[in-house]
């Protein structure tokens, strides 16, 4: 059998996103511009990703930095790090930490779909030569990363692969740790690909203290239509998901 | 139709020291007794890096085992990864040659392009140019077997004028195939000549549209040899067994074994966008048969599991498909033990074999 991860959830239950059902209404996000940036990383990541899921053979990183120029809490920007992997056979990326632009996203991404997310200041900027995401917060720059020479690919050549996030659910009487299954759809009208820069990521802010970026891969940036759909999975985080899937509807 | 049997060579964790060994001889035994038994090809691929997967980096280091105790049986070298990152031209022209050599004429060549992240970056390759390195280097492959002096200017390699040795002993060159798992590349086998060598397991509507198409296009070809390979070659798994209930159920395993191994794979697709790998290849379809809710449904569409009532016939469709060759991977991480991969072979070779009448020759001479 593959590898599966090795995070210990028990440490870091206080800090995760405490959902009281799985009844979010969808959003819808018309209009999105997304740059998204993946890197290979060290192995020691396998630390970070939780039991239920496989590490990627190499493992690897993406990058999102989103602008939402329209949702149900007003425009707004969200940044990402996922660490991507398998549950079972289907690639997924693990939501290590979000930082979202208002207050009303983050709170809201958080308790809908268990999001870690936290305020900051997210930007993104676009240039001829570049393209620019920045994400400060509490006064220090996290994260600054950038779409080098891009230029105009078919919007069929770019995939997004589906989110986890790993949340507290009640379950009657007890509190479990479960992987959230948040997989939107995307309507993408344009795209472009350049080379991925990434001048600085902090690991600890976004709670990946063992997390090494080595080699990178490639970067794009997509305007689309897309979502937050409701929820339809969510995944015992300790078992392999092949037992501890739940349909959710 | 003829049948062959087909290597990954997966190799499951906790890997020791004696893993990979038991592995590559156990895989041996099955080629010695394949051999005895009538199969036709023994094909081996070229992985690199793919964990548990597959550990077969030098297939013609295991093909030329194969040959060595065998008799009739023609080995695949198969698929070569044909970027120059992988592997030079020239090398591809003088490793081929010495086993079609060494077997006596038995060599098949398989050419493809890798399909994944990890093996494309792992050899530091530019995964938007390897349709077209592909392209360059099977129109060079047979003029480097069959000219005596050979000289090229291209846009991944050149060489002046020198003689490419040794020759290879089929007249003309080896029979040349092309993996096709992408949507269209039928059509470029079709357009060069090229055998179809299918990876991709069961669905049969969808295979046989695009066998159709590959045949309908193939009298227009330029061939790339000085013959056409028109044959269609798919893989299959196999495992038959006496009570049809235990080989579905043991096979089945199997094949989800596979499935799920193949699945871990980082695809080009999935991490690197770019018009060369316009789809996922097999692996959405694997995935799905792996652990989708209808799994069991569609892992026995067309497969080679159970009694060999019901392996002939999804034998037989897949005949009336249009397939020539069927390539049956027999294990999977060691699931099956060795003794009943070898006793599903021979009862494979004593009940169903016999039904398929041999209707096409040689697409070459196995001597000159």
């Amino acid at each position: 059998m593959p590898l599966f991860g090795q995070l210990e959830v028990k440490p870091i239950a206080g800090r995760l996103a405490r959902l009281k059902d799985l009844d979010a209404e969808a959003w819808t996000l018309p209009r999105a511009e997304i740059l998204q940036l993946s890197l290979e990383v060290g192995d020691d990541a396998i630390a970070l990703l939780p039991r239920a899921m496989h590490p990627a053979v190499p493992p690897y990183a993406t990058l999102l930095v989103t602008a939402y120029p329209e949702s149900p809490v007003g425009p707004f920007n969200l940044a990402q790090l996922r660490l991507m992997g398998r549950a079972g056979a289907h690639p997924r990326g693990y939501v290590l930490a979000a930082v979202a632009s208002t207050p009303a996203a983050a709170g809201a991404l958080c308790e809908r779909w268990g999001f870690p997310a936290s305020l900051g200041a997210v930007t993104l900027r676009r240039y001829h030569d570049q393209i620019f995401a920045t994400v400060r917060r509490d006064g220090e720059t996290i994260l600054d990363l950038s779409l080098v020479d891009p230029e105009p690919i078919s919007p069929a050549d770019v995939q997004y692969i589906h989110s986890v996030t790993l949340v507290r659910l009640a379950d009657g009487e007890r509190v479990t740790s479960q992987l959230v299954q948040v997989d939107p759809h995307y309507t993408v009208h344009k795209a472009e690909r350049g080379r991925p820069r990434v001048a600085r990521l902090a690991p600890e802010a976004w709670n990946a203290p063992t997390l090494e970026l080595l080699h990178p891969i490639s970067a794009s940036l997509s305007t689309c239509d897309t979502d937050l759909p409701r929820i339809r999975f969510v995944m015992d985080a300790d078992l392999p998901v092949v037992q501890g899937t739940r349909k959710v509807r | 139709m003829k049948f062959g049997i087909f290597y990954e060579l997966s190799v499951p964790r906790p890997w020791t020291r004696e893993s990979e060994r038991i592995v590559y001889d156990n895989a041996l035994a099955q080629v010695k007794l394949a051999d005895e038994l009538g199969f036709d090809q023994v094909w081996a691929v070229e992985h690199h890096f793919l964990e548990e997967y597959s550990h077969c980096p030098a297939p013609e280091l295991f093909l030329t085992a194969c040959a060595m105790t065998t008799k009739r049986i023609r080995v695949g070298h198969g698929i070569i990864v044909c970027v120059p990152e992988f592997n030079h031209p020239i090398k591809i022209a003088e490793r081929t040659a010495v086993l079609d050599i060494l077997s006596g004429g038995r060599l098949e060549v398989g050419t493809g392009r890798s399909a994944t992240w990890t093996e494309l970056a792992g050899f530091n390759a530019d995964p938007d140019i390897t349709k077209k390195s592909w392209d360059e280097f099977v129109r060079c492959l047979p003029k480097m077997w069959t000219s005596e002096k050979f000289s090229f200017e291209g846009e991944f390699w050149s060489m002046p004028s020198r003689t490419i040795l040794p020759k290879v002993y089929q007249q003309p060159h080896p029979p040349m195939w092309v993996a096709v798992t992408s949507p269209g590349t039928e059509l470029d086998a079709a357009d060069r000549g090229l055998g179809s060598l299918r990876l991709t397991f069961g669905q049969f509507a969808e295979q046989g549209t695009r066998i159709a198409e590959y045949r309908r296009r193939f009298p227009l070809c330029t061939p790339v040899g000085e013959f056409v390979n028109d044959q269609v070659s798919t893989v299959n798994f196999l495992y038959c067994h006496e009570d049809d209930a235990v080989g579905l159920k043991r096979g089945r395993q199997m094949a989800n074994t596979f499935n799920y191994l193949a699945s871990q794979l980082t695809s080009v697709r999935e991490v690197y966008p770019a018009k060369s790998y316009p789809s996922l290849g097999l692996l959405p379809q694997l995935r799905r048969q792996a652990t989708g809710p209808e799994a069991s449904e569609q892992a026995g569409e067309g497969l080679a599991l159970g009694g060999p009532e019901r392996v002939l016939r999804a034998l037989k469709r897949w005949e009336a498909v249009g397939v020539d060759r069927v390539n049956f991977l027999l294990n999977t991480a060691e699931s099956i033990p060795q003794d009943q991969v070898l006793e599903s072979l021979r009862l494979f070779a004593r009940e169903v074999m016999p039904a398929f009448a041999e209707t096409k020759t040689p697409v070459a001479g196995g001597s000159r």
